[in-house]
């Protein structure tokens, strides 16, 4: 007798959570939306959240609001956002390449591919072969035979070790037979003083790093298989048929698991929107950035893509 | 001169003006709370200058930087609480001079010494912008190693009465700061599998308490002892007021700050509270009362108070030009340039010229409207704080402690570090240990690491690197000196301690 009511009294709680999910789906939103950046606020993933919280006006009929959470690689954010009540109310924005690369690196319960929803990328970041405007190497070909010549000589910089850009130039490296020694710096305006100031013979940075200091930098290559749709002046490796290993950054927006499909759906269509104004490519724009959508599930599939990609090259990392 | 004509345009406009004043109040408030910072102030800003004209935006955040720095020394003589992390120097000689019933004159003199210092760091903006960034491109791993190690110097003159304890505090120091990522492996170390611990002991935290916390225990202790505490003393009209021939012997330590703290704004990074603290050393190590140091001298004021303000204007340069953030404020400003479309980069002085100046002419407003709100409103301040009788004040400092160690991060973890910092803190106090030496040490334990290792793999393990670079070698020189300048000063106080006692 007792049992049967509290099964009865259970099944009827589920049922009341069931519509309350529902209904609470269908009237989302009804408060401003928090957007953890796992960064520092004036980094590039900082930038594409505070683009798309200006950008969301009229669209989402309530503010976007960034957090910044640094640390640890950007697991420290990650690591709130996992926790997160899963009401479409917490979301967070973050370089995939480098979440991907510190999930593979770190010591850390978080899956990059399992332990959040995909909303949607709204951008991308590509890593790029740089060297200082007064540096003798002409070509990509120029650096491959430099380093061919006398081994280990050269010294590249970058912003840390196991961040996508480091990883990327390892796969330079590695693909082409060749040895530098790195020297990491802290974040890509370090770096990319340094490569200004000679303090190392090439770099792997971020190809936007390039906007404004066209004087002072020459990027040689962007890493990937065509050019990036902003800095179209950078040939690819691809294009120069020059090996190298497909890691970028996909900008991408995660909710908490077991956030209602509904929600995710609905904010994937904002961001789609949002993603198209005019508004955010121009606010992109002076960043060297710009706009690069694509679906959750697409954006699931790159990442999956890259993390295979990646192994080899963490496993040369972590060994 | 482009600066002129930027002031002019900058007085003549009413929305501006009034911007700066806004900004000068909202930044003396939040540096002078303890657990707001100028750049969470800024932070939390940041959106509403999305809708403002990219000068009103820039301008407002600018001035806010600038007179938080100034403010942080507010909380610090009154509560010795830092209310910056730049400010925490500012407590050695502030608060036992508000103690001793003279808050107000300590606070005049920050005033007039963060004015002084801020003054001269845009000056030197203004005038050596192009220049200062020259440097700052100069200056690789082993320059920079080189200049922490002139810097590390300045622990020799914190030391009190014992050199071991001394070195002890600064080795304590350099070990706290291990704990984290490792600057160049980015592997983990010292964290015990705590992934809380992995992003390293934070200086806000640390710094709150091992002098906030530690002092409120001390307190306590002292009351346990002590029943029917007296209260502090009294403010007089002499305490608050301060005369033309008391700041005189303050102007050379707040000149001599000024430069330092320019100097150290030329490097990305390195920031207001090294400044200070490295000005507060080599003050001490100057003066002509050092044994007053630290006891409540008004000169232990002035040094790291004008330091700590003339970082702001020269670490405008590297960011300007060259796209390096020296501190978040920095960083959050770079982030509103590029908000409002402006390319920051070498170009800028090209393409915004005008923008630029003016926002160097806001900020020296800006100095001058934090200045005469603090001169004259800070005696008012200081009255009214110190009517509050201790056994309030105390649990109210204790309060804002715990609020200040959480909202730097907004981090429970960073409240557990004050927290274990603050016994850290009351036990050293107890034994004699050197606070001062310990946080100093801690802070530019970090960078000389990085930029040590960083240098190595520049040059294949070789130190060589060290020497075959001039700048570097010059700076390694200057420490060297310094050290062995201290040590024979150490070696002939004893020969003459020695001497005196085989007289008796």
């Amino acid at each position: 007798m007792k049992r049967r009511t509290l099964i009865s009294a259970a099944l009827a709680g589920i049922a009341l959570a069931a519509t309350a999910t529902a209904s609470f789906a269908a009237d989302w939103p009804k408060r401003p939306i928090n957007l953890v950046v796992p960064y520092k606020a004036g980094g590039g993933t900082d930038a594409y959240a505070r683009a798309i919280s200006a950008a969301a006006d009229g669209i989402l009929d309530v503010p976007v609001v960034v957090v910044n959470k640094p640390g640890s690689g950007g697991l420290n954010g990650a690591n709130s956002v996992v926790g997160a009540r899963p009401d479409g109310y917490t979301m967070m924005m973050t370089s995939g390449g480098s979440f991907l690369l510190s999930t593979m690196t770190r010591d850390t319960d978080i899956d990059a591919l399992d332990s959040f929803e995909f909303v949607a990328q709204v951008g991308q970041l590509q890593t790029s072969l740089m060297v200082s405007k007064s540096s003798p190497f002409q070509s990509v070909q120029d650096v491959i035979d430099a380093a061919k010549a006398d081994p280990g000589s050269l010294r590249w910089a970058h912003s840390g070790r196991g961040g996508f850009h480091h990883v990327g130039g390892l796969g330079f490296l590695a693909n082409n037979g060749i040895e530098a020694q790195d020297v990491p710096f802290k974040g890509g305006g370090p770096t990319r003083a340094a490569l200004i100031g000679e303090q190392a013979d090439f770099g792997f940075l971020g190809v936007q790093q390039l906007a404004g200091f066209e004087d002072q930098l020459r990027a040689l290559a962007v890493n990937g298989q065509e050019r990036d749709g902003i800095m179209t002046d950078v040939p690819a490796f691809g294009e120069l048929g020059i090996p190298f290993a497909a890691v970028s950054s996909p900008v991408i927006v995660f909710a908490p698991k077991g956030t209602p499909a509904e929600v995710v759906a609905a904010m994937e269509a904002a961001l789609a929107q949002i993603s198209a104004k005019p508004e955010f490519a121009e606010l992109l724009a002076s960043r060297g950035t710009g706009p690069v959508y694509q679906n959750g599930a697409d954006a699931k599939a790159t990442l999956s893509a890259m993390k295979e990609d990646a192994a080899p090259l963490v496993e040369s990392l972590t060994n | 001169m482009e600066i002129f004509p930027a002031l002019l345009s900058v007085i003549t406009d009413p929305m501006l003006l009034f911007a700066i004043v806004l900004a000068a109040t909202v930044g003396m408030i939040v540096g002078a709370t303890p657990g707001l910072t100028a750049s969470a102030a800024i932070a939390m800003l940041l959106p509403i200058t999305f809708y403002m004209s990219p000068l009103f935006a820039l301008a407002f955040l600018y001035v806010i930087g600038k007179s938080g720095r100034y403010g942080g020394s507010i909380a610090a003589i009154l509560f010795n609480t830092p209310g910056t992390a730049a400010s925490a120097a500012t407590q050695i000689d502030g608060y036992p001079l508000a103690r001793a019933g003279k808050a107000g004159k300590a606070m005049k003199v920050a005033t007039i010494s963060s004015v002084i210092g801020d003054l001269m760091g845009d000056v030197l903006l203004v005038v050596g912008v192009g220049f200062i960034a020259a440097i700052a491109l100069k200056l690789g791993p082993p320059e920079t190693f080189a200049i922490y190690f002139a810097a590390f110097v300045v622990i020799g003159s914190v030391i009190g009465e014992s050199i071991v304890k001394g070195l002890a505090s600064a080795l304590l120091g350099i070990l706290v700061a291990m704990v984290g990522l490792d600057p160049i492996s980015s592997e983990e170390r010292y964290t015990f599998g705590s992934f809380d611990l992995s992003n390293g002991i934070g200086l806000v935290p640390l710094m709150i308490g091992v002098f906030v916390l530690g002092e409120v225990f001390a307190q306590l202790e002292e009351r346990r002892k002590a029943t029917g505490e007296t209260k502090e003393n009294e403010s007089s009209a002499d305490g608050n007021d301060l005369t033309w021939e008391e700041y005189k012997p303050c102007l050379p330590h707040a000149f001599r700050g000024g430069f330092i703290g320019a100097g150290i704004g030329v490097l990305p990074g390195l920031g207001s509270a090294i400044a200070a603290f490295i000005s507060y050393g080599e003050g001490k190590r100057r003066a002509k009362n050092p044994e007053q140091w630290g006891k409540g001298a008004l000169e232990g004021v002035a040094a790291p108070e004008a330091a700590n303000n003339a970082v702001s204007g020269p670490s405008m340069a590297p960011l300007l030009t060259l796209g390096i953030p020296g501190s978040t404020i920095g960083a959050i400003l770079l982030g509103v340039f590029l908000i409002h479309g402006i390319q920051v980069g070498p170009t800028l002085f090209l393409t915004d010229k005008e923008l630029v100046y003016k926002l160097f002419a806001c900020g020296m407003l800006g100095i001058l409207v934090y200045g005469l709100i603090g001169y004259f409103g800070a005696t008012q301040v200081a009255r009214l704080i110190l009517k509050i009788p201790t056994n309030v004040l105390y649990p109210l400092i204790f309060m804002t402690a715990f609020v200040a160690a959480y909202s730097a991060r907004g981090s429970m973890f960073d409240v557990t570090v004050m927290t274990f910092a603050g016994f850290v803190g009351w036990l050293m106090r107890k034994h004699d240990f050197n606070i001062a030496a310990f946080v100093i040490s801690f802070v530019l334990a970090k960078g000389a690491e990085e930029t040590f290792r960083q240098s190595l793999l520049m040059s294949d393990g070789g130190a060589l690197i060290f020497v075959e670079r001039p700048i570097a070698l010059a700076f390694l020189i200057l420490g060297a000196g310094a050290i062995a300048f201290r040590i024979r000063g150490i070696l002939k106080e004893r020969k003459l301690a020695q001497g005196g006692l085989g007289d008796a």
